[in-house]
């Protein structure tokens, strides 16, 4: 397995080297210098700046430097917007954005499947029909509706008229600098609840469906009708042999998810005011802000490729006939 | 299945009461015996809060909590300036070229860590001098040198010379600053720059502590030591600032009752008169990207003012009256309009190859499309009538603004007749051979909108107008390189004197300084550098006025328009009567707790 794990890390090494260099390459398509002077910019200052964020140099001299940086793991740079060492940034933003993702992950995935064996196992009447009905409706409309209204009617028209609602609009001051602020139960609850509940209505409707699928899939199969001819009981049927069977898609769609648990969720995050990795990324891209963007960038892609070696090695451990080779 | 669902719902009922009881008591063990209050911040807030890299208002709004300067502006009279570290208003015996300072006696820096046994020392003429040296500093990427470029006597040798050098002296002398005692001291200018008093009143020349600088290095960035009204607790960068109140502060006292006007009495806001501030003990700013929940917080009573944003004018006022309406009046809502020094306009690059240039048929050619874009149809249409449309650069309220905003110079739209005739004159008839205008601007909802409606009116003298839209920061990249022949632009006046807006045509600010027209005119040039050492006078006014109608005549720009912003300020916010001026009046707000929700 180590060895099978050594070489798919190795075969990625080319594609992360690629995505680094488009990246690089496409932020550059624009001077960031303007956007970080104020409106009185002079040529003295643009040539200043321009040397300080090291953009005078040539382009690969750039792509060597956040090489070696991100190879030697020397996230010290400052952000040109904030001033703060990305690391920081990094090690600020993570928290609060699985504080938000976790759950969401666990409770969609864990309401998914059992939503989607009960669909499938019902395949075709009134309760399927209605379940699937009810997810296309909620894949349908968009997240920015589910946030406006959620922020609404979820948060700002009870707390007028219930005393201690325990949802607010959007994280206020009181959070200050702890990494640890949304984890602790009241604030979770009053923070990051709503935007969990929001989180999930949304991807239940996919999760729903494609789990829905994966079951039907598994359910039309013999063993299926094998172990219903022996007499074993519905519980068993859909846990044990279905749930089992259907473990290699699940795995996929779960580990897919897996990078978003530390990226967060940029509007979730934007409006409300979680200072996770979502926002911050997205307003270092507002201000082009490049060591944050590339850094996180480039983070985002290492996560990416190290999700799907698991993956693989996931499917090795539950599906005997894999081989990793 | 049933048993595990009720199961489930049961625990998750549970769960939540257990977690929201937990949160109640939390939230009770909090609260103390402080008054604090929240304030939010429009957009991401500050970058920097080191006054030399600041420039946005943000920057200044989260500055002036910490830092002061030796003039400010005036709370009550936020067009006046009055001395904040200083004892008294600067003098000057030569006519405007020897400034002479006295620093007020007792003010203090924060107690920090940078000086011996962390006790805050009382500011000398050193520290002024060390603040504005930073200016010149390229560490600083001379982000705000502009202000006093060329100003004091030497400044500008020692700016360069240090900047040759291996390293940059601060102690090196400058022949403007003449130190007289630890309290006293001169600014030999170059000549009388009038300016000078309201630059030493902008938040980038603010008294900063060498100690502190020295210590923090490039965190001085975060560790604001000032002598403010406040004192840095926290900041989240894009998320929140907090800070508590400097229990060392200097003497301030909430303005005289004499110095409110009838309206601001109406509104009680003389009613903390004499009194010293700052009256809270801890302010909490939050920053909304998004103006949903700031205007759901600020309706909550969680936040003590807001601005009101476009979307939901409407919700807390009448359009046609702008009374607010009687909902928010029952809540106890107060209401409050300020007019902007502020310029929005369609600049025309005078160097691109169309629609640049001097000449007869060049300058018709931007008059005819003047004339043919209407401005207040724009302005009932995206703004409910809320912008103040006026001819020539200088925002209504300073000096140089035509009456009722109308100069005889200008192409005001809409005059289709003109336009058409305008048009042939530039060799254009009826738009024969026109290639399209290409225009640049931000993209966002209402300018793209706005874009349309400008099309729509041009289409009518057949001029074809093709907009372009970008990023704001490409936008002001493109400028900068004089590569957008038409762009959508605002300008805020950096200070309330006409000069500021005019130095937007000066030829030496060619982009990409601020001259992003490119317009140049000697025998406008002339006037500018001859107002520059003028103070307020009859003769100033009319060579403001001459120097505008010179623009409107050439026609380097389609516009101007200035915003009227509208605030709310909750009823347990005190004296509260918000400008965008100036951001050091958070000191005298005062909370009514009991009035809270």
């Amino acid at each position: 397995m180590w060895t099978y794990i050594v070489r798919r890390t190795l075969y990625n090494i080319p594609v992360f080297l690629a995505i680094v260099f488009i990246l690089m390459l496409a932020l550059r398509v624009n001077d960031p210098v303007s956007a970080q002077l104020g409106k009185n910019a002079g040529p003295e200052q643009i040539r200043l700046l321009t040397e300080e964020m090291g953009l005078d140099q040539p382009f690969i001299v750039q792509y060597g430097v956040f090489l070696k940086k991100l190879v030697t793991l020397d996230f010290s740079e400052r952000s040109w917007d904030q001033g703060f060492p990305v690391s920081e940034m990094i090690f600020k933003a993570v928290p609060p954005s699985m504080a938000i993702t976790i759950p969401t992950l666990t409770i969609t995935a864990t309401i998914a499947i059992c939503v989607g064996l009960v669909s499938a196992f019902n395949r075709g009447k009134a309760v399927d029909r209605l379940l699937m009905f009810i997810a296309v409706i909620g894949m349908s409309i968009s997240v920015l509706v589910y946030i406006i209204l959620g922020q609404y009617f979820g948060a700002y028209v009870p707390s007028e008229s219930i005393d201690g609602w325990p949802f607010e609009v959007a994280v206020d001051a009181s959070a200050g600098e702890s990494a640890l602020f949304f984890f602790q139960p009241a604030h979770w609850v009053s923070f990051c609840m709503l935007p969990v509940i929001i989180n999930c209505v949304v991807a239940l409707g996919y999760d729903t469906r494609f789990y829905r699928a994966v079951m039907v899939e598994e359910s039309a199969k013999d063993y299926i009708r094998t172990a219903k001819a022996k007499g074993a009981s519905t519980q068993r049927v859909m846990f044990v042999h279905m749930l089992k069977n259907a473990m290699i898609p699940i795995i996929t769609r779960i580990m897919i998810s897996l990078p978003f648990v530390i990226t967060g969720s940029i509007l979730i995050e934007v409006f409300f005011g979680i200072p996770g990795m979502g926002r911050t990324l997205i307003n270092a891209i507002n201000s082009k802000d490049f060591p944050v963007i590339q850094t996180f960038t480039a983070l985002f892609a290492a996560l990416f490729i190290a999700s799907n070696i698991l993956t693989d090695v996931l499917y090795a451990m539950v599906d005997p006939r894999v081989r990793l080779s | 299945m049933l048993i595990s669902r009720r199961v489930m719902t049961s625990g998750m009922a549970l769960g939540l009461a257990v977690l929201c009881g937990f949160g109640s008591g939390a939230a009770a063990a909090d609260k103390e015996d402080l008054k604090v209050m929240q304030l939010p911040i429009r957009t991401d807030g500050p970058k920097s809060l080191d006054p030399v890299e600041g420039s946005t208002t943000y920057d200044n709004m989260a500055c002036a909590q910490f830092y002061e300067t030796l003039m400010t502006n005036k709370y009550a009279s936020p067009m006046e300036m009055e001395p904040l570290l200083l004892s008294e208003m600067p003098t000057t015996e030569d006519g405007g070229t020897t400034w002479h300072f006295t620093l007020k006696e007792g003010v203090y820096f924060h107690d920090n860590e940078c000086f011996p046994g962390g006790k805050g020392r009382a500011i000398t003429p050193d520290d002024v001098f060390y603040s504005i040296k930073r200016l010149a500093d390229d560490e600083h990427k001379l982000e705000n040198w502009w202000l006093l470029d060329g100003t004091i006597l030497g400044f500008n040798e020692y700016k360069d010379a240090q900047n040759a050098a291996e390293e940059f002296d601060y102690d090196a002398s400058v022949p403007g600053f003449r130190k007289i005692n630890d309290r006293e001291f001169e600014i030999v200018l170059t000549k009388p720059v009038y300016r000078f008093l309201y630059i030493l009143g902008m938040f980038q020349t603010s008294v900063v502590s060498r100690e502190a600088v020295e210590m923090y290095g490039k965190d001085f960035a975060r560790n604001p030591v000032g002598t403010g009204p406040f004192i840095l607790d926290t900041w989240v960068p894009k998320q929140s600032l907090t800070a508590d109140r400097n229990p060392n502060y200097h003497e301030v006292f909430y303005p005289d009752r004499d110095q409110w006007s009838r309206e601001d009495k109406r509104a009680r806001l003389h009613r903390a008169a004499g009194k010293q501030v700052p009256f809270v003990d801890r302010v909490e700013f939050t920053m909304f990207i998004e103006d949903q929940p700031m205007w759901l917080e600020f309706n909550a009573g969680n936040l003590g003012y807001s601005q009101v944003p476009e979307d939901y004018f409407q919700e807390a006022f009448d359009r046609s009256s702008k009374e607010l309406k009687e909902d928010y009046l029952r809540k106890g809502m107060r209401p409050h309009a300020n007019k902007l020094l502020d310029f929005t306009f369609r600049g025309f690059n005078m160097e691109d190859e169309l629609l640049g240039g001097y000449t007869t048929e060049k300058r018709a050619l931007r008059r005819a499309i003047s004339y043919a874009i209407d401005l207040d149809e724009i302005n009932e249409t995206f703004y409910s009538g809320r912008r103040i449309v006026y001819d020539g650069p200088i925002p209504p309220g300073l000096d140089g603004h035509p009456e009722d905003g109308y100069s005889e110079a200008a192409a005001r739209g809409r005059n289709i007749a003109k336009a058409r005739e305008m048009l042939a004159e530039a060799g254009y008839p009826d738009g024969e051979g026109l290639p399209p205008i290409r225009f640049y601007t931000s993209q966002n909802a209402i300018n793209n909108a706005v874009a349309e409606m400008v099309k729509r009116q041009l289409d009518e003298v057949n001029i074809k107008f093709d907009p372009v839209f970008m990023d704001f920061s490409t936008l002001i990249e493109a400028i900068n390189k004089k590569k957008a022949p038409m762009f959508g632009f605002a300008w805020s006046s950096d200070y309330p004197d006409g000069e500021n807006n005019l130095a937007l045509f000066y030829g030496p600010n060619e982009a990409p300084g601020s001259n992003h027209y490119n317009y140049k005119r000697p025998e406008y040039d002339a006037l500018y550098e001859k107002v520059l050492t003028m103070g307020p006078s009859d003769e100033r006014t009319a060579i403001y006025a001459q120097m505008r109608d010179m623009i409107l005549d050439d026609c380097a720009y389609v516009g101007g328009m200035a915003r009227e912003r509208f605030y709310l300020v909750s009823p347990w916010l005190l004296n509260c009567k918000p400008t965008e001026r100036y951001y050091g009046w958070f000191k005298y707000l005062d909370v009514d707790d009991s009035k809270r929700e």
